[in-house]
């Protein structure tokens, strides 16, 4: 949960979907295009073949013009199905996931499975998952066996979440993805935190802060 | 919740405890030439001096954000940055296993959790299975209900059918003896006419008589009368057995004298006796026996029937044997025939319904199946022996009451 404490507030994004999806990968390339006022290092905490087996770690702030200082800690999940307690305890407490289901055809299953375990696990972890703020994001749009476009629009025309496609080995839909997120982000949680009203953050600065683009 | 998670921010001295201090310090101590200070992030010294100068105090930052600073009053410049990125490597490793420590904590929990909800599922559908069970066992036993009612109807269509054998009997018993009183009376007609032709010719009545042959008629009329009415004694008689017999339906228990049924069946059955056939009785005085009287007579003729037509079978001539008497505990009863007997095979399914050793059609092959039922609600026994070509003996037993 978004946490205040003395003049930082503190927002835990999560990327949650299933094994190789490219979760780590969003990550990698955020920290490469984005400059905002504040950049931490990415921590990767234990990886075997590639696989994260806790969790990677990307910190990014910037300060509000109130001088409140704004700070994103944006998590991934081991996305292999083993490791399910630890994808409970990393989505715990969550202010916003974006969903990075695999384009792949072979992995339709497996994203249906990832997705519904991540309504479970929402609710498992006490998370409000009607109002939670997500991103379905659409990975490795560059596969030849990759669904359509058309196809997969056609079958989320009906859910209430932004969909962004992406390719995020070459940081496509990247950046575009977290944006997405910072504006639900900001839209639930702006009116308890003040935001607009106190520390003159408006939606676009905000999103703008956090990217970097200020 | 949140003072323990794994994602807090970690403060400094959680990541440096006392001992950890007591290890670096002296350490940057001697790199920073005497003087090092460690504070928190809200500037508290958690080891060693601080100077109060800004540019000697380093801050300590591993996300966004200063949890720390490092400080020293002695240390050249290169030596204070170079210490900082030391100390920092020293908190990031120790950041990280902090983390992975808590997050593994948190991750077993929530496995620990799932296998109390997978464990709580298992016990859930054992008990529906249970309920499965339970609700089986209601089904077999209405079942097994259903079964017995249905035997209750074929015991009650075998004793139709042998109530309808019985009737069809006495019909032709009856049919016998009205079948000659009737001739005699009509005999009995015409010689009146000869009495009423005598009368014109009474002028010459010693001719008459003897052309008339009034003597033999006379005599012969006595006859037929005589005969007559022994017929319709043997009528009346059939027809009381009739009614004792037709018990069957009377339900209720009576205190009875089992000879008394046995002399009753006996002399219905006697009634339908081809003459080669002998019924013989030799009954022992019996104690009464708590019984159902119409069920018993049905039984008892269900089983001498079964013993006439197993010595019709047999083609030659013979006897039923029927005798009674008390033995240990009760009362004992035997039907013995020396007709066609049992083969071993027929012996094993005697009891069982629709078992028949005669035809199909000559009877239901229910006789000793229903015949058994009846024992058991008596408490009997029954049993056979028999050998193929020489008899049967069915021995019956009934419990007397202590
Ligand atoms: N073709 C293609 N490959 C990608 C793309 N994004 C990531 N990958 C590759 O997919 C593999 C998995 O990427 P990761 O980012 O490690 O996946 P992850 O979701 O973190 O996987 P887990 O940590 O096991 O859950 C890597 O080999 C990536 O290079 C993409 O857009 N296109
Ligand atoms: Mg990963």
């Amino acid at each position: 949960m978004s946490e205040r404490e003395g003049n930082s507030l503190s927002f835990k994004l999560v990327y949650y979907g299933p094994a190789q999806s490219g979760k780590t990968t969003n990550l990698l390339r955020l920290h490469d295009q984005l400059s905002p006022e504040l950049k931490g290092e990415l921590m990767s905490m234990e990886t075997k073949d590639d696989r994260t087996l806790f969790f990677d770690l990307l910190p990014l702030g910037f300060r509000a013009p109130s001088g409140l200082l704004i700070k994103f800690r944006l998590f991934t999940v081991p996305g292999q199905i083993a490791h399910d307690g630890t994808r409970k305890a990393v989505l715990s407490r969550a202010d916003g996931v974006v969903f990075v289901a695999d384009s792949d055809r072979s992995q339709e299953t497996n994203n249906a499975e990832s997705f519904q375990s991540l309504t479970d696990n929402c609710r498992r972890v006490g998370l409000d998952f009607e109002h939670l703020p997500l991103v379905v994001q659409f990975n490795k749009r560059d596969l030849p066996n990759a669904v359509p476009e058309a196809e997969i629009r056609a079958r989320w025309s009906a859910a209430p979440w932004p969909l962004v496609l992406a390719t995020a080995l070459r940081g496509e839909g990247v950046g575009e993805s977290f944006a997405a997120l910072l504006l639900a982000v900001y839209e639930r949680h702006a009116a308890a935190q003040e935001l607009a009203t106190v520390h003159g953050l408006a939606a676009a600065a905000f999103v703008a802060g956090a990217l970097g683009q200020g | 919740m949140s003072e323990l998670a794994f994602d807090r921010q970690w403060r400094l001295d959680e990541l440096l405890d006392a001992a950890a201090l007591e290890r670096i310090g002296p350490a940057l101590a001697e790199l920073f030439g005497g003087e090092v200070g460690i504070l928190d992030a809200e500037g508290g010294l958690l080891w060693g001096h601080a100077p109060d100068a800004a540019e000697r105090r380093l801050p300590l930052i591993l996300e966004l954000e200063a949890i720390g600073y490092l400080a020293s009053g002695t240390a050249a410049q290169p030596a204070l940055h170079g210490g900082r990125e030391l100390l920092i490597a020293i908190l990031r490793a120790q950041v990280r296993y902090k983390m992975a420590a808590t997050l593994h904590v948190e991750a077993v929990a929530e496995d620990y959790e799932s296998l109390q909800r997978s464990h709580a599922r298992l016990l859930e559908s054992e008990a529906r299975y249970r309920k499965l069970a339970g609700e089986l066992e209601i089904r077999v036993k209405s079942q097994l209900l259903e079964l017995e009612e249905r035997q209750q109807m074929l015991y009650q269509a075998e004793k139709l059918a042998s109530v309808g054998q019985l009737a069809a009997g006495m019909a032709h018993e009856i049919n016998n003896p009205l079948g000659f009183i009737g001739s005699n009376l009509s005999t009995f007609k015409s010689y009146l006419e000869k009495f009423a032709a005598l009368k014109g010719r009474l002028a010459h009545a010693e001719n008459a008589w003897r052309e008339l042959d009034l003597d033999f008629i006379l005599a012969d009329g006595f006859d037929l009368l005589t005969d007559s009415a022994s017929g319709i004694e043997r009528i009346a008689r059939l027809v009381a057995d009739l009614k004792s017999f037709s018990n069957v339906d009377r339900a209720s228990e009576e205190y009875a004298d089992l000879n008394t049924c046995l002399q009753h069946v006996a002399s219905v059955m006697s009634s339908q006796l081809p003459p080669t056939i002998k019924l013989s009785l030799e009954l022992g005085p019996l104690p009464k026996l708590v019984c159902l009287p119409g069920h018993l007579n049905q039984l008892f003729f269900n089983v001498m029937r079964n013993a006439v037509q197993a010595i019709q079978d047999a083609g030659r001539p013979g006897e039923v044997r029927v005798s009674s008497g008390r033995v240990d505990g009760g009362i004992e009863i035997r039907i013995a025939d020396d007709g066609k007997g049992m083969s071993r095979e027929q012996r094993e399914h005697a009891f069982e319904p629709f078992f028949t050793t005669r035809g199909v059609g000559a009877g239901a092959g229910l006789g000793l199946s229903t015949a058994r039922n009846i024992v058991l609600a008596h408490s009997g026994r029954i049993d056979i022996a028999s050998t193929a070509g020489v008899g049967t003996t069915v021995r019956l037993f009934f419990p007397t009451a202590q």
